[in-house]
């Protein structure tokens, strides 16, 4: 993989390619979107794909105030969804913890010119003076990028939203919270129905929330949610209109042997995505990788281990919460690679037909342009081999939660906490 | 929860390390490797028995129950797991089943507020709140509100061993937590529940309740004696803390009902 570019952020939050994989879409603690573009391959160099620069950057969410409940509402983006290009403008839906927008990204590289009643400037003429008439024309201008709120979907969520997701039919997508589901239409923003509902009727009951969603590439009907207690619950909504009951549970049996005061915990699943086809769905817990068949429910068909050299640091890393990390997953283009986040800056790829895995680490460091990352290794037993690093070196401070892998290429966009990068298959 | 960036030694670890296996020579990584900035773990834990793991824990879950910034709304998934975990070390001091203790044998140094915690107390004796309810207090009956402060536990707990209170009263403490976390939706919860308010679940009351912003209220285990109550900066928890009032105002009202 080579490095090819890095921009710092304020923490970034959320990083999402499009379905073409030409613009890639970043959200940032601070509320704000900044979506890079690629730039067109260079005929000289034909193998090297384009750079992405930023293409656009604007204020999706602003920090609010919730008066009843005395609570600020932040405006961290928790993340963002692209439509399917339909024309020249292209849309996503971004989200805080309460409120979905849908923003219109538009170009103008044309505007018109040669008004018979104003000046180039804009000023009015002196009618006295205009003596032809003529039509206005579009002559080119320098190119513009618009962002506008075209809808906004408020006030359905009373926990934090985690997931959004939009459906194969493009008309309808789903939000979740902690204990709900909604389902939205994407041109009413006044209404949304509840597909899921998992709040108990007496709270004190509670021992499990939503932690993630997504619909069926496909199938407009079928969506998953996984939970805190590391379930997957596949639903059909031609079954009822309250998806309660699930129509498929995923859950794999409790290994006896690594039962442990923290095992609910790291069973908790902090992210869920459909393969490209369809077929299979990945889910992120707190130590490994797990592909499901979706005619399989009893257990996954692959486990990958991310760092199971933190098993046996896990209280450690329950005192200073690293614990609740969320981390992401994704999938390659064509389902053969997965890849998700570690520490230290380290990301880990799996690669399912050659049982292959490597571990890249993104810094600045190593990082410099037309580079080739080295791979990295942690060392687990005693004896430390030169360039290994021992787990008791590593910062965890250094996470990376967010990956993006291009739809279509070998490419891949990786979030440091304060830096994106992006890195490239090197071509011979 | 800590500061992200924040340096700091994995104190707690090492010290109950250093304490627990004093004759163990002290490894290399003791000091950390934590000084140089970061997070880091601590070199191992496998070293710590299932016990002192489990009062860590213990310790840790409370105090993060315990630990929140007012203004910013708590996760609730984080919430659920703390709780969760609580729950299962309960079980497992239970399930120990060797120090199950009678309330006389455990409580007998505890001052009598403290006494409402146990289990046969409490259903014999559903408190109302005047400050929930105006009137009729029968309507809204709570789990008997958990004094912040429990001295002669402290006493207790600080005086002879820190790390072990008996399971006990750990259990009827993790009750009480239960009980308490889970109070802020209680009460409203009911009146509002023939609203169907699914289709438009707005802010209202109802939904502030709902929204656990309150869950887990924070308990004081081993509090400093002088330790007061949060001051809130909400609304609805205004009329919370108004809830949990000293047992003994409590005791003194209702003494002032009975005799009118």
């Amino acid at each position: 993989m080579i490095a090819k570019f890095s921009h710092a952020a304020d923490i970034i939050s959320t990083v999402e390619f499009n379905h073409s994989g030409e613009l890639l879409a970043t959200g940032d603690k601070g509320g704000r979107v900044v979506i890079f573009q690629q730039e067109p391959e260079s005929k000289s160099q034909p193998q090297c794909r384009g750079e992405y620069n930023v293409y656009s950057t604007f204020q999706s969410h602003e920090p609010e105030f919730d008066y009843l409940k005395s609570l600020e509402i932040e405006e961290k983006i928790n993340k963002i969804r692209w439509l399917p290009q339909k024309n020249a403008a292209q849309f996503l839906l971004s989200t805080n913890d309460k409120t979905i927008k849908l923003w219109k990204i538009s170009e103008r590289d044309k505007r018109p010119e040669g008004y018979n009643l104003k000046e180039e400037d804009g000023r009015y003429r002196d009618f006295n003076t205009v003596t032809t008439l003529r039509v206005p024309v579009f002559r080119p201008m320098d190119l513009m990028v618009e962002a506008s709120p075209r809808r906004v979907f408020a006030n359905a969520h009373t926990y934090h939203i985690n997931s959004i997701s939009v459906n194969s039919d493009c008309e309808t997508y789903l939000s979740a919270d902690d204990l709900r589901i909604n389902l939205w239409n994407l041109e009413i923003t006044d209404r949304s129905f509840n597909i899921v509902d998992i709040k108990p009727a007496n709270m004190e009951e509670l021992t499990e929330v939503i932690t993630a969603a997504e619909f069926h590439p496909n199938q407009c009907n079928t969506f998953v949610y996984s939970s805190s207690k590391g379930t997957i619950r596949l639903c059909d909504m031609r079954a009822s209109a309250l998806c309660d009951k699930h129509a498929k549970m995923f859950e794999e049996p409790e290994d006896p042997n690594n039962r442990s005061f923290f095992s609910e915990i790291i069973s908790s699943i902090s992210d869920v995505k459909f393969s490209h086809s369809g077929r299979y769905m990945m889910t992120r817990d707190y130590l490994s990788v797990k592909i499901w068949d979706l005619n399989m429910e009893s257990r996954p068909v692959e486990t990958y281990q991310v760092h199971e050299y933190l098993r046996s640091k896990l209280c450690s890393l329950y005192e200073n919460d690293c614990i609740f990390d969320k981390f992401e997953c994704c999938w390659n283009g064509n389902d053969s690679v997965v890849m998700t986040g570690s520490y230290n800056n380290f990301f880990r790829m799996f690669d399912r037909g050659y049982r292959q895995d490597v571990t890249l680490e993104a810094s600045r460091e190593n990082s410099k342009p037309r580079s080739v990352l080295k791979p990295r290794k942690v060392s687990t037993g005693g004896k430390r081999k030169k360039d290994e690093i021992s787990v008791d070196s590593l910062d965890f401070n250094k996470k990376i939660l967010h990956t993006a892998w291009h739809p279509l290429d070998n490419i891949i966009a990786v979030a440091t906490t304060n830096n994106l990068y992006i890195f490239q298959e090197k071509l011979n | 929860m800590l500061g992200r960036g924040v340096k700091r030694k994995w104190s707690c670890l090492a010290d109950l390390e250093a304490e627990a296996l004093p004759a163990e020579k002290q490894k290399n990584g003791e000091e950390g490797p934590g000084d140089e900035g970061g997070f880091h773990v601590a070199p191992s834990e496998s070293d710590m028995s299932h016990l002192q793991q489990r009062q860590l824990v213990l310790g840790l879950c409370l105090e993060k129950l315990q630990h929140y910034q007012a203004g910013v709304e708590l996760s609730l998934r984080r919430s659920v797991l703390l709780i969760n975990t609580l729950r299962q070390i309960q079980e497992d001091m239970q399930s120990d089943g060797v120090e199950t203790c009678t309330s006389e044998t455990l409580l007998n140094d505890v001052n009598a507020d403290s006494c409402l915690l146990r289990d046969d107390v409490r259903e014999d004796m559903p408190v109302t709140c005047p400050g929930c309810s105006e009137g009729d207090g029968d309507d809204l009956p709570l789990s008997p509100p958990l004094s912040p402060e429990f001295p002669s536990q402290e006493a207790n707990s600080s005086a002879d061993q820190p790390r072990s209170l008996p399971p006990a009263t750990i259990s009827s403490f993790s009750d009480a937590v239960n009980a308490m976390g889970y109070l802020s939706d209680l009460a409203l919860d009911d009146i509002f529940e023939d609203i169907d308010t699914s289709m438009y679940e707005t802010s209202d009351l109802p939904s502030a309740w709902a929204a656990g912003s309150l869950w887990p209220i924070s308990v004081s285990l081993w509090a400093d004696e002088d330790v007061k109550m949060r001051p809130s900066s909400h609304a609805s928890a205004g009329s919370l803390q108004s809830c949990l009032m000293d047992l003994n105002e409590l005791d003194h009202i209702m003494e002032i009902l009975v005799k009118s």
